[in-house]
């Protein structure tokens, strides 16, 4: 071992010190600051993954919408079955209407799909009743949409489509179509929860005179990741089709998302910044206060690459101890954190905002590698350099100006 | 007549001060033969200190030349070889706070590239009478064993000249006595030539060659 690394050493943990105070005090600011950092990007990252689950169980992880209604349905099925990167295929119509029960109403975005198709988005997040009840004469609603209607599973309600409108001014008189609630869902999406009612397939076609068509289908994917390549691959030779990918159905809330990201770790990075140079000042006024043992190491033939070592090493080993501790930490605060949120909950009187807010069982995260390797590289390189800078201060004194203190 | 090891020639000194430029040495001359001692004696500021650093390369004269021989090398200049040819004892012993009487004596051996030297350095220690205290820490050791650590230090890289900066300015009389006798003895044994800067008139004229600083220039004491 090179003597200035030994030498950083028992300067950092000096022997016989049973609390070297520098170096715990400096190793557990770089620690805090760095689970600070990892904890935010955890659980951004957490909430980031259950918002794109959500987004592609609410709308479809690719939605195929036509210019025009589609009639030859099972020739677009079809077409699709043999593609490998899907894996199933559910068609859809869709359309506004008038929902009303006793003297609530209210504009309903009305979805036609098949019951007994498995990978029907919104299936997994049904709070009330049951999906699989979905027939002809029974309706699934949002839960804003069944709170403006003020009812609840096993209620009626009256529906008019814009055919029934045409049918009014043509003058005749029909009657709505009468749907029996079988589920209510809550997905986290205003535009879903407020608006959506689904229905069978075939009331749809009944009750808008589609006839066998279908107004788009509803794709999911091998790999959902890939959904925008796939869905320009599947696109060409279609101009009359339009396949739209989950990330380009709530795009602008994807780019929210990781905006807020790429801010939040800029401003914990700051914090770890601040962390750096707290050190960097103590390990100056070290260096200062050995400028006599400087002057004597270069008495002794020290280059001054080599003190730069000396100096420079003492601050990465902090970086090196203050990032491995700040990853234990932020394991230790993760694996606990519904109990810490708990806490704070209860302390502030905040009920649970996770479970009331965005729905969540529980504290979302999403452990990426790439999070805690920037992490790491950053943090060494900072306290590295905040090492470095006093180092080269005190290596480019001149010996005589070091020794005359002596 | 032995070898010169060290020689000093025209040396010129002046640092600058709110009064204007201090002239500190004006014109030293100096010869250093292996083997021998020589003491430096002068009045506190007439530039001892500096005229040591000079002649053992911390700092660079304005004007004159400082020349070392350094084993079968021709002369070199002292700057440009630190930690070769040349051992310092300082007044304030400058050992490391962190490291153990043997590791601070062979850190002087790490430093010059000749490995970590444990048993060499234990054996600097035994001759300077400190072989019990090898692995006590400076914090551990009095006035005068620390001093005896930094003897041992400057020696294990067995250099032709001692450079030693009033070794026994902050030890009690008795203890300076003993590490006077030590010092000369030690390296005498080493075969080493010896700078000492001091006020004592007594340490002085133990040395085979006794100078007096004054006005900057050297003159037999």
């Amino acid at each position: 071992m090179a003597w200035f690394f030994h030498l950083a050493l028992r300067q950092l943990f000096p022997p016989g010190k049973r609390f070297p105070a520098f170096a715990i005090v400096s190793i557990l600011g770089v620690g805090l600051g760095v689970a600070s950092l990892l904890v935010v990007q955890t659980v951004m990252n957490g909430f980031g993954e259950e918002h794109r689950l959500r987004i592609r169980e609410s709308f479809g992880e690719c939605v195929v919408i036509a210019n025009r209604p589609i009639s030859n349905v099972d020739e677009l099925v079809s077409s699709l079955n043999v593609e490998e990167e899907v894996l199933s295929i559910s068609p859809y119509a869709e359309g506004p209407a008038l929902t009303r029960r006793g003297s609530f109403a209210g504009v309903a975005f009305v979805r036609g799909i098949v019951p007994t198709d498995e990978d029907l988005p919104a299936r997994g997040y049904v709070i009330a009743g049951d999906f699989n009840d979905l027939d002809d004469g029974r309706v699934v609603l949002g839960i804003g949409l069944a709170r403006d209607l003020r009812v609840k599973v096993g209620d009626k309600i009256d529906l008019w489509s814009p055919v029934m409108v045409d049918q009014a001014e043509k003058g005749k008189a029909p009657l709505p179509a009468e749907l029996e609630v079988c589920a209510i869902v809550r997905t986290g999406f205003s535009e879903v929860d407020n608006r959506a009612a689904m229905i069978s397939l075939r009331r749809f076609r009944e009750l808008w005179s589609l006839g066998n068509k279908v107004h788009g289908v509803i794709l999911r994917l091998d790999d959902p990741n890939q959904a925008p390549v796939i869905a320009a691959r599947l696109n060409q030779g279609k101009p009359d089709l339009r396949f739209v990918p989950w990330q380009e159905i709530k795009k602008n809330f994807l780019e929210a998302i990781r905006f807020e990201k790429t801010m939040l770790f800029f401003l914990m990075f700051i914090i770890t910044l601040v962390a750096s140079f707290s050190i960097g000042s103590t390990l100056f006024s070290a260096v200062i206060r050995r400028t006599r043992e400087v002057g004597v190491l270069v008495a002794l033939g020290a280059k001054p690459w080599q003190l730069v070592g000396l100096f420079g090493l003492q601050g990465l080993w902090i970086g090196a101890l203050g990032t491995s501790l700040g990853f234990i930490l932020t394991w230790t605060i993760l694996s606990f954190r519904d109990s810490i949120l708990g806490t704070i909950n209860s302390l502030f009187g905040d009920g649970d905002m996770v479970a009331n807010v965005y729905q969540f069982s529980r504290v979302p995260l999403h452990y990426d590698p790439m999070d805690f390797l920037i992490a790491a590289v950053f943090t060494l390189l900072v306290t590295t350099l905040a090492g470095l800078v006093p180092a080269i201060w005190a290596a480019s004194r001149k010996p005589s100006e070091a020794m005359r203190d002596v | 007549m032995s070898e010169i090891v060290l020689q000093a020639k025209g040396l010129k000194k002046s640092f600058k001060s709110p009064a204007g430029s201090l002239a500190v040495l004006r014109s030293v001359d100096l010869e250093v033969r292996a083997g021998e001692s020589l003491s430096i004696r002068g009045s506190s500021g007439s530039g001892k200190t500096t005229l040591l650093q000079l002649l053992g390369g911390l700092d660079i004269p304005d004007a004159g030349e400082v020349r070392l021989q350094l084993g079968s090398r021709s002369f070199v200049a002292p700057h440009r070889c630190l930690g070769q040819g040349v051992g310092f004892v300082f007044q304030n012993y400058q050992l490391m706070a962190e490291l153990n009487a043997w590791e601070n004596v062979a850190l002087a051996a790490e430093i010059a590239g000749r490995g970590k030297s444990e048993k060499e350095a234990q054996e600097l220690l035994t001759l300077v009478g400190l072989g019990h205290r090898i692995h006590h820490m400076p914090a551990q050791l009095s006035g005068g064993e620390s001093q005896r650590v930094a003897i041992a230090r400057a020696l294990i890289n067995q250099p032709a000249v001692i450079l030693a900066d009033e070794p026994t300015g902050n030890l009690d009389e008795t203890t300076g006595q003993e590490i006077m006798k030590l010092l000369l003895e030690v390296v005498a044994q080493q075969q080493a030539a010896l700078v000492l800067v001091t006020h004592s008139k007594e340490f002085a004229e133990r040395t085979q060659r006794r100078l007096l600083l004054s006005g900057g220039v050297l003159s037999p004491a």
